[in-house]
């Protein structure tokens, strides 16, 4: 293994650079989202509906019909009129609508202007729909803006994906008469903060579906969204909450950056007979897709309809949905949601409930017949029984009450100068990553650790000139990135340890985890 | 759960409806679990709990639906109320425009429940007296013009929390076991199914009910 050393990159931020999209770019890998045929294929193919019609549960389509709301017209036309003017001062005077409410200029708001990031969704028509900071009806302004920097540039046929101005980067994405924006300035790259982006967009499908949503903007471009969207604000927020701009310290941001999701820990022959279990007892249920067994926001086992597989952007939301829905250990739920990449028109409906009170691990069973909740219910209930009886129930116990994966510790303990890594097959969209420790967990030490990945993440995909491997001494660290053809690792070691010794902790670790694969991954995902 | 609750003598589905923020999952969540939670969130979708009580010597299981507010959910609409003999319709005494949205859950029941379904009206967070805006004496009218049950409760104090469910429950008792003298059983209807609650099947048509207040 030849490794070439490089020096340490020194980045100037250049000042009011503006770029915009080169005709269509070829995205990396990583961040790659369905190209517009594609998509738009998929916006008229109905996977759930043809399931549904190939299985004979034949039912009317009740339109999801919104009630005509109010009009705020004094709002509408200060938007209109701001979307009509060329002008980008933020102090633009507008005398119509006097009866408005004054304005908070958040503009001159130092806390909302010194936020590490924020997020704003308003639709094509500059209606205001979400700002992670502040209340959006105060940022009408900017949302005009925004409106008119997208119109400028679409006008041009060209569509405009990020400003960069004062250490701030601006990235921007229009999808189906939204427009998301993401202003950060932590390290991020702008195909990585269009990743976050686009989690936001799946999110907004998850709840309203495509098909819905297209259908309301095209009765009525300037239609309120937020109407719709109550309610769910907090997903949202905790979507939104998985980096060190949320202060606090977590694991979270890695699944996002490498765009995959991480695995419960256990012992093969448990996992086997948990997947056991759920198939025996939902082989025979006619419209179940899929079945999924979450314990700390970690995956248990997948168990799917024949065809049918579940992308992590999907697992991304469900994991979102259980993560902020504290009220799931107490009862059982029933609810619709739409996973995009699998069918971006139409809603599964969700069997949502915990094994039991003494396991927190969450079982969400997903249909297409919106009628099946009881027949869901009883599957539970014998799930749950039948793994109780095998102790599987015990020995997830055993593992949640862990703060950590023992063995994995043991393992990184065993490599006194690796600090942190993150391992990633390539068959599998699954991350390993062992617990953050010293110095890592303070916020500020977080931070740093993100850049870190931040760059190394995206150097390696980078979509002109990507890299298999780089190896960097930098001041406080010494960092490694390696892509093969079967595994993504990168690795952060003490800043004394020299080459020779990195390659042999490398192959330490990589040994061990090949030896112990079956614990940390799941191979393949069992069938009904 | 334990296995005692599983056996039980008749079950009934009761649903919560009102609009968004009167506080139906409270009082789910203090019926059957007796916990308040004061940062209550939205509920997603449908939520589902159950609980028994005693009513003449019999075990009623409740089967209690507790639904989000929000229009979205619509289209889970029909299976809410499907097979329901029962239903809370939850107002909050702070928020006028909550009562005055009664009328339309009202309409919404006329057209996916079943026509005889018990309905109780109830004025939830009694405890904000200084905040009152719905006067009793006016729910208790329009609750008895309507044919309907009527009751204030306080989910973050308990207060009646538990006589509201007593009631409505004590109330289908009585419906049903009426109807079970007046038509001998063909079937075995004193222990249903799981999937399916009891029907409840038209009585004599009652222009006054009991009153149960505060």
């Amino acid at each position: 293994m030849e490794v070439e050393q490089t020096s340490v990159r020194s980045d100037t931020n250049s000042t009011c650079e503006y770029l915009d999209a080169e005709g269509d770019p070829e995205s990396p890998n990583l961040y790659q989202e369905a190209d517009p045929d594609q998509e738009a294929e998929q916006q008229n193919h109905s996977i759930i509906s043809e399931l549904r019609d190939g299985l004979g549960t034949m039912r009317d389509n009740s339109a999801l019909s919104p009630e005509p709301g109010q009009e705020n017209k004094g709002l509408a036309a200060s938007v209109e009129s701001l979307a009509l003017s060329t002008s980008t001062s933020a102090k633009t005077e507008d005398s119509i609508g006097g009866g408005l409410e004054e304005e908070y200029d958040y503009q001159h708001d130092s806390l909302w202007q010194g936020q590490k990031k924020h997020i704003f969704i308003l639709s094509e028509a500059g209606k205001p729909i979400f700002s992670l900071h502040g209340n959006e009806d105060k940022l009408a302004t900017l949302f005009g803006v925004i409106q008119a920097l997208v119109s400028f540039v679409q006008m041009g046929q060209d569509a405009i994906t990020s400003i960069h101005a004062g250490g701030i980067k601006f990235a921007f994405m229009q999808r189906s008469s939204l427009i998301l924006v993401a202003a950060s300035r932590s390290n991020m790259s702008v195909q990585q903060l269009q990743l976050q982006l686009g989690d936001v967009y799946n999110q907004i499908l998850s709840i309203l579906t495509y098909s819905h949503m297209t259908k309301i903007f095209e009765r009525r471009k300037n239609f309120d969204l937020r109407r719709l969207l109550s309610g769910s604000e907090r997903l949202f927020y905790n979507l939104l909450a998985n980096d060190s701009s949320s202060a606090k310290v977590s694991n979270n941001i890695f699944t996002f950056l490498t765009n995959s999701i991480r695995v419960f820990p256990l012992p093969t022959t448990i996992r086997s007979q948990i997947t056991s279990a759920i198939q025996s007892n939902c082989s025979k249920i006619k419209n179940l897709v899929f079945a999924v067994l979450i314990a700390n926001n970690k995956l248990i086992a997948l168990v799917r309809m024949k065809k049918y597989s579940i992308h992590p952007a999907d697992l991304r939301l469900i994991f979102n949905l259980v993560e902020c829905s504290e009220s799931f250990k107490s009862s059982e739920n029933w609810s619709p949601i739409c996973l995009p990449k699998f069918d971006m028109n139409g809603y599964l409906h969700a069997h949502v409930s915990y094994l039991a009170d003494d396991c927190q691990a969450c079982l969400l069973l997903l249909s297409v017949d919106r009628d099946a909740f009881f027949t869901l219910a009883e599957a539970k209930a014998k799930i749950t029984e039948k793994l109780r009886k095998s102790h599987c129930l015990e020995a997830i116990n055993e593992e949640l009450q862990q703060p950590f994966n023992a063995k994995l510790y043991q393992q990184v303990v065993g490599i006194p100068e690796l600090r942190h890594f993150l391992y990633k097959p390539k068959s599998t969209a699954q991350l390993l990553c062992p617990m953050l420790r010293h110095p890592y967990k303070s916020l500020t030490e977080l931070e740093r650790l993100e850049a870190i990945y931040c760059d190394l993440l995206h150097r390696i995909h980078n979509s002109s000139r990507p890299l298999k491997l780089i190896y960097e001494m930098k001041e406080r660290e010494v960092v490694l990135a390696w892509a093969t053809g079967t595994y993504e690792l990168y690795a952060i070691f003490e800043p004394v340890v020299d080459k020779a010794t990195v390659i042999k902790y490398v192959d330490k670790l990589i040994k061990w985890i090949e030896k112990e694969y079956d614990v940390y991954f799941i191979r393949n995902h069992a069938t009904f | 759960m334990g296995a005692r609750e599983d056996e039980y003598d008749y079950l009934f589905k009761v649903v919560l409806i009102g609009d968004s923020g009167v506080g139906k999952s409270n009082l789910l969540s203090r019926f059957t679990r007796n916990e308040f939670n004061l940062e209550s969130k939205s509920t997603i979708g449908v939520e589902f709990a159950t609980r028994s009580i005693e009513v003449d010597g019999k075990t009623i299981k409740a089967q209690i639906w507790d639904t989000a507010g929000q229009e979205r959910y619509r289209a889970i609409t029909s299976a809410y109320y499907r097979g329901a003999v029962g239903a809370l319709l939850v107002y909050d005494i702070a928020k006028h425009l909550t009562y005055e949205n009664v009328e339309r859950w009202l309409r919404e029941l006329r057209d996916h429940a079943d026509q005889n379904i018990v309905i109780m009206l109830v004025g939830n967070k009694s405890d904000l007296r200084h905040l009152r805006s719905v006067p009793t004496d006016e729910a208790k009218l329009f609750a008895e013009r309507n044919g309907l049950s009527f009751i204030e409760t306080s989910a973050l104090d308990s207060t009646n929390v538990e006589t509201a469910f007593q009631n409505i429950l004590t109330e289908i008792y009585r419906i049903v076991s009426q109807k079970q003298i007046r038509d001998p059983p063909e079937g075995d209807v004193i222990r249903p199914s799981n999937v399916e609650p009891i029907d409840v099947k038209p009585t004599v048509t009652a222009d006054v009910r009991k009153q149960c207040c505060q």
